[in-house]
């Protein structure tokens, strides 16, 4: 009997490696080219790019897409809008890409969806992208189904941390928050949701780029003498400004974006600090393949898939290409959109996210099935308007990486978020 | 080959965009000496004046005038050139150096408020809802572009033709005399401080249409794209084209973007895939280079400033 | 309100040595150098870099002097990093300010200066990574000068304006008391005259190179260890420095430790009366201010 195990067992791992390794042959005879607009020139930018191209690497491996090997075209957006759209027309027009993957700055998203992957048929997937003025485009119908982000809405962000300063009991909040579109829509949504818990905003203070010190903030910050401090900053300024307020006397009790779940961060201002800190984020599936994309991501970087944007990149970049998969060869940008809602189906059969997931993807959908990417954001599933929401977990920091604190399901967040109306 | 010709498309009217606002800098550098350093506050007016102006209706913020399109394209030169009074009347009378400084200041005060200001012009949000003119009707694609190259190349001959004549003209002398020498053209009755002014403004307006073609063409606008980079930009286009000369300025304008976007696009074609991700360093560093190489090669521009005689009453070549 | 009066002065006193090697570069060589921020990157950088390199050798130097965040190793990373820095702004001027000071008149010096500043930024970017670095992770807490109202400093930025303070006085000294001095401003107000008096002009511009970097390294050793290095640096302050220098006066010294402070302190106040989104704003606008009022800064004079 055993025997028998185990000779199914040697015999479906040799069938299973020549099945991906003639796929990996088939794979070297074409190549088809992807986009990515993104900001590599900044520190945050990097990673975010590294973490696409592991993507397509991992893509390769297992075969590549509809049997040819992809490139992925990366270009700099130095977080200009027209140096952006230029090179995303380029992309398109130049090198024919039918899929974009970019950018992060919504000052930079949105002219270029305007300006060239709308009138260019182009699938454009963003990771970071946040303002809500891309909601509004869609359900104007701008956007023809073209734009997608894995990026959950801020709204999500706002209400998880509102939610944890209620169970902390904390009566008075004040708020840092980063002066870009991003931090400006989360400190909206926050600040109405700590009214609606009734807890009190002592003070709401923008946080601006590139400034010399941020003392004359903080210190401002302080003086309200509030019961925590919530953070909408970005690993950069969040270091500085978390410094300054730990030196000057402030309370150690903070809660943070997810953009601060940052290795950086962590050492930067150091754990024994960072005790009373717990952090909000849209949360990974329940399930082992999570840790395995942890894993292979941490085998590959050396370090867990921390930092902003960096799951979101990941699981931008995996879906445009499952969707190219769906598609099949030589298909246009609206046919790959077309397919996005055949991978991100709940009611598809799951894969992880890895090659071994890719390849499982691929013999799914050649058979006419549905997939369920569940994703290192978690099961991504987009509504009408391309937008995402997702469950959600608070964290805290540890010796290695995070370590969750609690999960709420899409439902439990919708509940919520009901609540607070 | 189509989408080459698509994306020169384009790319040239990115490039002359960018070309008239030059020659508005020309005006107020190459032909006044007046070393401004806040040109992109007054392409930015004219960029968020014209959108607020023929834009749709916005919700918690200013807008949704729907002005019929060239009024609000003159608008938003109107808008960049009310700035440019109050600026100038504040500013010009000092030296060039604090000049720069104080202009590039107001530029900073400009970007900060369209940033903060979320009643204004939707903070950092940017500004949306505004459809570009006779889209209904011609869509979005090849055809649109090439209409909408004409009409900028059109404007961009119509500013060229403008400040050459402006140039040439008792007014253009008048802007020589003072520039290189105040205390003369005061002795023979002029006054300096109201001449500046007239070029600063005038120079303004021009930039505010650059800003407003731009915005019409993006369709968006917001705080990202009135940083100082731009103004940097501007200024490099006309440095390196020759400043005091109109053809210069355009052709710094076509050489520098085109540096710009090439040098991009060459770097993610040619460079190892280990470089890829610091190919943004490395495409600052070498638009570093060429521009000191530009300044140690020939400082005064590919096309300098061709000096006129007047007095014969013709050009000497 | 105090608060922020201390704190303006206290973060003004980087802006303050900032300035004062601008200054002496902007009076001596007559062109806004756009590059001079960058010179603080060179030097917050090679003080981590001697830094790292002490510490490894001898452990006794890791331990940090006093109340200071500022190790024995650190210090004398400074020394070298002045060095390296001065040596660097020799090296830049020989390479293309030189150059460019021959063919081109005094906006082609600026633009130059741009350029070099876009390739020092992104070389430094390049070599040592985007990420932000520290001397120390530790953090130092404020002391508590007094309750009410709360007035807290930090140990760090006291040293800061202490050395600040001195170093200002001392070049005060020299540029004022010593025939060092007198030739530095000889060249300054009239090239041509203090040649024929026996001046050597190269000597003294690479003098004010040397000087000029010096100040910039510790600058930014200083504005590294009351916050974080990054190869913006230069970037984030280049303009408050020019600020404080303009709004003290090209060519004066005290001016410029004048202007770090009302630079330093301006940003503070004004996020008392503003909302902080528009404290970027504030530099400008006192610039503004001051040369509407003074039309030359505080201190300086009307240049020939």
């Amino acid at each position: 009997m055993k025997r028998c195990n185990r000779m199914m067992v040697s015999t479906l791992g040799v069938a299973m490696g020549l099945a991906l390794s003639a796929g990996a042959a088939a794979a070297q005879d074409c190549t088809t080219k992807i986009g990515a607009v993104l900001p590599t020139s900044v520190d945050w930018g990097r990673p975010i790019a590294e973490t696409a191209q592991f993507v397509v690497d991992q893509v390769n491996e297992a075969g590549g897409v509809a049997g040819c090997n992809v490139e992925m075209v990366l270009r700099d957006s130095q977080v200009d809008p027209k140096v952006g759209v230029d090179a995303a027309k380029a992309l398109v027009d130049l090198d024919g890409v039918q899929v974009l993957l970019g950018a992060v700055s919504s000052g930079v998203s949105m002219p270029i969806l305007t300006s060239v992957t709308v009138p260019g048929n182009v699938l454009q997937m963003s990771c970071c992208s946040s303002s809500t003025a891309f909601t509004k485009l869609a359900e104007e119908g701008k956007t023809k189904g073209l734009f997608f982000r894995t990026f959950a809405t801020t709204g999500v962000q706002a209400a998880v941390g509102a939610k944890v300063a209620k169970d902390q009991g904390y009566k008075s909040v004040a708020i840092l928050y980063k002066n870009d579109d991003w931090g400006q829509d989360l400190q909206n949504l926050i600040a109405k949701d700590f009214e609606a818990l009734g807890i009190t905003v002592t003070s709401a203070t923008a946080i601006n780029d590139g400034q010399p010190s941020y003392r004359a903030e903080v210190t401002s910050a302080l003086s309200g003498n509030p019961d925590a401090l919530y953070l909408g900053l970005y690993p950069n300024e969040g270091t500085a400004a978390v410094r300054e307020w730990l030196s000057l006397g402030g309370t150690q009790n903070m809660i943070m974006a997810n953009s601060l779940k940052s290795d950086e961060f962590r050492d930067n201002v150091g754990l024994q600090y960072l005790g009373k800190a717990f952090g909000t984020d849209t949360a990974s599936p329940r399930v082992a393949s999570a840790d395995s994309f942890v894993a292979a991501y941490e085998a590959k970087f050396g370090g867990a898939p921390n930092g902003p944007g960096l799951a979101n990149s990941y699981d931008a970049t995996m879906i445009a290409l499952l969707a190219m998969e769906a598609a099949g060869k030589d298909a246009t940008g609206d046919q790959i959109a077309a397919q996005v809602a055949r991978v991100t189906d709940p009611a598809g059969t799951p894969v992880t996210a890895d090659a071994a997931g890719f390849a499982a993807a691929r013999d799914v959908l050649a058979g006419g099935g549905n997939v369920m990417y569940q994703g290192a954001t978690g099961n991504v599933r987009f509504d009408v308007n391309g937008d995402v929401s997702a469950p959600a977990v608070v964290w805290k920091f540890a010796e290695e990486s995070v370590e969750e604190v609690e999960y709420m399901s899409l439902t439990d967040v919708d509940d919520f978020i009901a609540s607070l109306k | 080959m189509i989408g080459l010709v698509s994306y020169l498309v384009f790319f040239a009217i990115v490039a002359s965009i960018l070309a008239i606002a030059v020659l508005g800098l020309n005006l107020q550098w190459g032909n006044t000496g007046l070393f401004n350093g806040g040109v992109v506050a007054f392409f930015g007016a004219g960029a968020y004046g014209t959108l607020i102006l023929g834009g749709g209706p916005q919700d918690g913020q200013l807008g949704g005038f729907g002005l019929f399109y060239p009024l609000a394209l003159l608008g938003g030169m109107a808008t960049a050139g009310l700035l440019a009074w109050g600026v100038g009347i504040l500013t010009l009378r000092l030296r060039h150096d604090y000049l720069a400084i104080s202009t590039f200041g107001i530029a900073v005060a400009f970007e900060n408020l369209m940033r903060n200001a979320q009643w204004l012009g939707g903070g950092a949000q940017g500004l949306r809802g505004f459809d570009r003119p006779l889209r209904a009707a011609l869509g979005d694609g090849f055809l649109y572009n090439i209409l909408f190259l004409l009409c900028v190349l059109v404007l961009l001959v119509l500013t060229y033709r403008f400040l050459e004549t402006l140039v040439a003209s008792p007014f253009g002398r008048q802007l020589r005399a003072i520039r290189e020498d105040e205390t003369a053209a005061r002795s023979l009755g002029k006054t300096p401080a109201r001449i500046r002014l007239t070029a600063f403004v005038t120079g303004s307006v021009i930039m505010g249409l650059a800003g407003g073609l731009y915005g019409t063409f993006y369709a968006f606008v917001s705080p990202q794209d009135i940083l100082p980079t731009l103004t940097f930009q501007i200024w490099a286009m006309l440095i390196v084209g020759g400043a005091g000369n109109n053809k210069g300025a355009v052709l710094g304008a076509f050489l520098i973007w085109g540096a710009w976007t090439a040098s991009g696009w060459a770097l993610s074609r040619f460079a190892p895939i280990e470089a890829q991700l610091y190919t943004g360093s490395i495409q600052y560093i070498l638009i570093g280079l060429v521009i000191v190489g530009m300044l140690l090669w020939r400082p005064q521009g590919l096309l300098p400033e061709r000096l006129v005689v007047s007095q014969l009453g013709r050009t000497k070549t | 309100m105090i608060q922020h009066l201390l704190d303006g002065i206290l973060v003004g006193a980087v802006l303050s040595l900032g300035a004062a090697g601008l200054t002496m570069v902007m009076h001596m060589l007559r062109f806004a150098n756009f590059s001079h921020a960058e010179l603080l990157s060179i030097g917050a950088y090679s003080a981590l870099v001697f830094d790292a390199l002490f510490k490894g050798i001898s452990p006794v130097l890791a331990a940090q002097i006093g109340l200071l965040s500022m190790t024995g190793a650190l210090a004398l990373s400074m020394v070298f990093s002045m060095v390296i820095t001065g040596i660097s702004a020799v090296i830049f001027d020989k390479l293309i300010f030189r150059r460019v000071r021959e063919k081109g008149e005094e906006l082609s010096m600026v633009f130059a200066s741009f350029g070099l500043a876009l390739i020092i930024r992104n070389a430094i970017g390049l070599i040592f990574g985007l990420q932000t670095k520290l001397y120390s992770q530790d953090i130092v807490f404020a002391t508590v000068l007094s309750r009410d109202p709360l007035v807290l400093v930090k140990p760090d930025q006291l040293a800061t304006l202490g050395i600040t303070l001195a170093i200002i006085l001392l070049l005060h000294l020299i540029l004022s008391r010593t025939i060092f001095g007198y030739a530095l401003r000889a060249v300054a107000e009239n090239p041509s005259l203090a040649q024929v008096n026996g001046i050597n002009l190269q000597r003294m511009i690479v003098v004010v190179w040397v000087l000029g970097g010096g100040l910039a390294a510790l600058a930014g050793v200083f504005y590294g260890l009351n916050n974080q290095i990054t190869p913006v640096i230069g970037r984030d302050l280049v303009l408050p420095i020019f600020a404080a220098t303009i709004v003290g006066g090209i060519g004066s010294i005290y001016g410029a430790l004048l202007g770090g402070f009302v630079v330093g302190t301006a940003a503070n106040l004004a996020v008392m009366v503003l909302p902080s989104g528009y404290s970027p704003s504030m530099p400008f606008l006192i610039i503004i201010a001051v040369l509407l009022i003074r039309p030359n800064g505080l201190f300086g004079e009307e240049r020939t």
